[in-house]
């Protein structure tokens, strides 16, 4: 017999495939035909194990990488909102690790979770860890590798960030909150509005994930050093911010947070690099 | 052969990260879940090299799908064999199902029917998945709850011939031996008795959940008096064969599954023991 990926005949491999993945979907219960009852127990029964495990399995995943939105939302809004996801979303990926990765999205654009906006954004912030978690291993450079710079080279000088580095501004305060999250019932974790937008830095100096907020100028050198420009351009980020006079000591001083924090990952100029 | 001559394993798990590296010696190898090391980098790669210093290590799948009716997936197989290069493993196992179909992963093992349509698309799949690794594949047994009424050939010689054809060797999961002897009502004697005994190449053994008409493997209870029973037999038929304990859920301390380890530790050692008695009464004589 042959013709495995065809499934032309009625029974055949690919038939009985599709008909039991649509029964773990819930888009079928044609599998049921399929299978039969043992001694012990009705084909529903056992059918059962593997339309349940499926949903379980995948909110398991889920609550492993959102335990912030678990806090907030509570077992039972949780749960909906996963099983929502996961009929949406079905796993694309060998790994489950990967699975929860469109939550935020589907979060902001269905109703009724986009009008909590405070979830989604938490969900962003905690996949945003999950990311920098397993991001590749860079290790950071230290402050002495730039004051040995001569003064011409900081002329043209810019700088690379470690993989794991993600920005993202927070209307709500989940940062905080994420931090509480073990500290509450689930379902009582309060979020509270932010007075302005904060931008936030989460990235992984060495093993462990690191998060902070960052000041307005602060994020607006960082945008300029992410994108590759030269530590005269990320004077004139902080500039409008600072002041053109303080902008180079301020710009300096970022920077050396920046490298301390574990951030960058290197340096090139027109007469260096590291 | 003697307890001594079997390499006992614990699978690896983030829980018990920092206590294998902090107490070497206890167990002989690990069992690391490979999509959970596909991964750029961070915490989980750390250890697994950490760990791979002192210990050989395994590598066990659970999205190969070797018997789906999909392509099979070039991305994955390259990230494995890439890990296989890192790690250098013992062996490279997966199971014997399908994890999905149209890109989906469900994330489970799902039984094939046990059709001579599904030997030879599985076994076909097996040796190009293993011209592509360089090396023999490992395939598992795993527990089922359904029963394909569409089967033609027993679990046990579907896995035999599947072996045979496609030159792959067997990791014989004791416990889901038992587990799906229980749900679907055969005679896990008779499991055991057919394995090709020069390709059985590893001993899973874990813990289940009785529902009463069946039983789910869970790996998140300790290994029943039932499951002993089988291993042992195991060991009768099977001499010589590396043996490890799965926890997934529930997971214990360290030291516990340590515990576990040494009751298979004893009765490997019992095992021994009985096989060698009549040889030594006989050399005695």
């Amino acid at each position: 017999m042959s013709g495995a990926n065809t499934g032309s005949n009625a029974g055949s491999l690919g038939d009985l495939q599709r008909a039991f993945q649509d029964y773990l979907l819930v888009t079928s219960d044609a599998f049921q035909a399929a299978v039969r009852d043992t001694q012990k127990a009705d084909r529903i029964t056992l059918l059962d194990v593997y339309r349940d495990g499926y949903a379980l399995r995948l909110i398991e995943a889920l609550t492993t990488d959102y335990p912030g939105l678990v806090a907030m939302a509570g077992p039972a809004d949780f749960d909906h909102v996963a099983r929502a996801y996961i009929a949406a979303h079905p796993s694309r990926h060998p790994s489950v690790r990967w699975f929860g990765r469109g939550l935020a999205d589907f979060m902001a654009t269905t109703a009724p979770y986009s009008a909590a906006p405070a979830a989604v954004e938490m969900v962003r912030f905690e996949w945003a860890l999950g990311e920098a978690f397993d991001s590749p291993d860079v290790t950071p450079i230290a402050a002495d590798a730039l004051m040995a710079l001569p003064p011409d080279a900081w002329e043209t000088l810019s700088f690379t960030t470690l993989p794991s580095l993600r920005r993202s501004t927070f209307e709500y305060e989940v940062a905080q909150a994420w931090q509480r999250r073990d500290d509450v019932e689930p379902g009582n974790l309060e979020v509270a509005r932010a007075e302005a937008p904060v931008t936030w830095a989460i990235w992984r100096p060495e093993r462990v994930s690191n998060f902070r907020s960052l000041d307005p100028d602060e994020a607006l050198m960082l945008d300029a050093l992410v994108a590759g420009r030269s530590f005269p351009e990320l004077c004139e980020a902080v500039a409008p911010l600072t002041g053109d006079d303080q902008a180079p000591a301020r710009a300096a001083g970022l920077l050396r947070t920046f490298v301390e924090g574990g951030m960058i990952a290197g340096f090139s100029s027109g007469t260096s690099a590291g | 052969m003697c307890a001594a001559d079997i390499d006992f394993g614990l699978g690896l798990r983030p829980e018990h990260y920092e206590e294998i590296a902090a107490s070497p010696g206890r167990v002989n190898w690990f069992e690391a879940l490979s999509e959970n090391y596909m991964v750029p980098g961070g915490s989980p790669l750390h250890w697994l090299d950490r760990i791979r210093r002192d210990y050989p290590v395994a590598l066990h799948g659970v999205s190969l799908s070797i018997g789906s009716i999909d392509p099979l997936d070039g991305r994955y197989l390259d990230d494995l064999k890439a890990l296989a290069d890192r790690v250098q493993p013992m062996c490279i196992s997966d199971h014997l199902c399908f994890t999905g179909l149209r890109g989906v992963n469900m994330h489970d093992l799902l039984p094939l029917p046990y059709t001579e349509e599904a030997l030879d698309h599985v076994a076909e799949r097996v040796k190009r998945v293993q011209d592509h690794l360089g090396r023999r594949l490992v395939l598992e047994n795993v527990s089922s709850y359904v029963t394909y009424a569409a089967s033609e050939l027993s679990e046990w010689d579907f896995i035999t011939e599947l072996s045979r054809r496609a030159d792959c060797d067997i990791l014989l999961d004791i416990n889901n031996v038992y587990v799906s002897a229980f749900n679907h009502g055969f005679d896990a004697h008779a499991f055991l008795g057919a394995m090709p005994r020069e390709r059985v190449r590893q001993f899973h053994l874990a813990g289940h959940t009785h529902k009463g008409s069946h039983i789910i493997d869970t790996h998140d209870h300790p290994i029943v008096p039932g499951v002993w029973e089988l291993y042992a037999e195991a060991v009768r038929l099977f001499p010589g064969v590396p043996t490890m304990i799965e926890r997934d859920a529930e997971i214990p301390p360290y030291v516990e599954l340590l515990a576990e380890l040494d009751v298979a530790r004893s009765i490997a050692t019992g095992v021994a023991h009985e096989v060698a008695a009549p040889v030594l009464s006989r050399a005695e004589g």
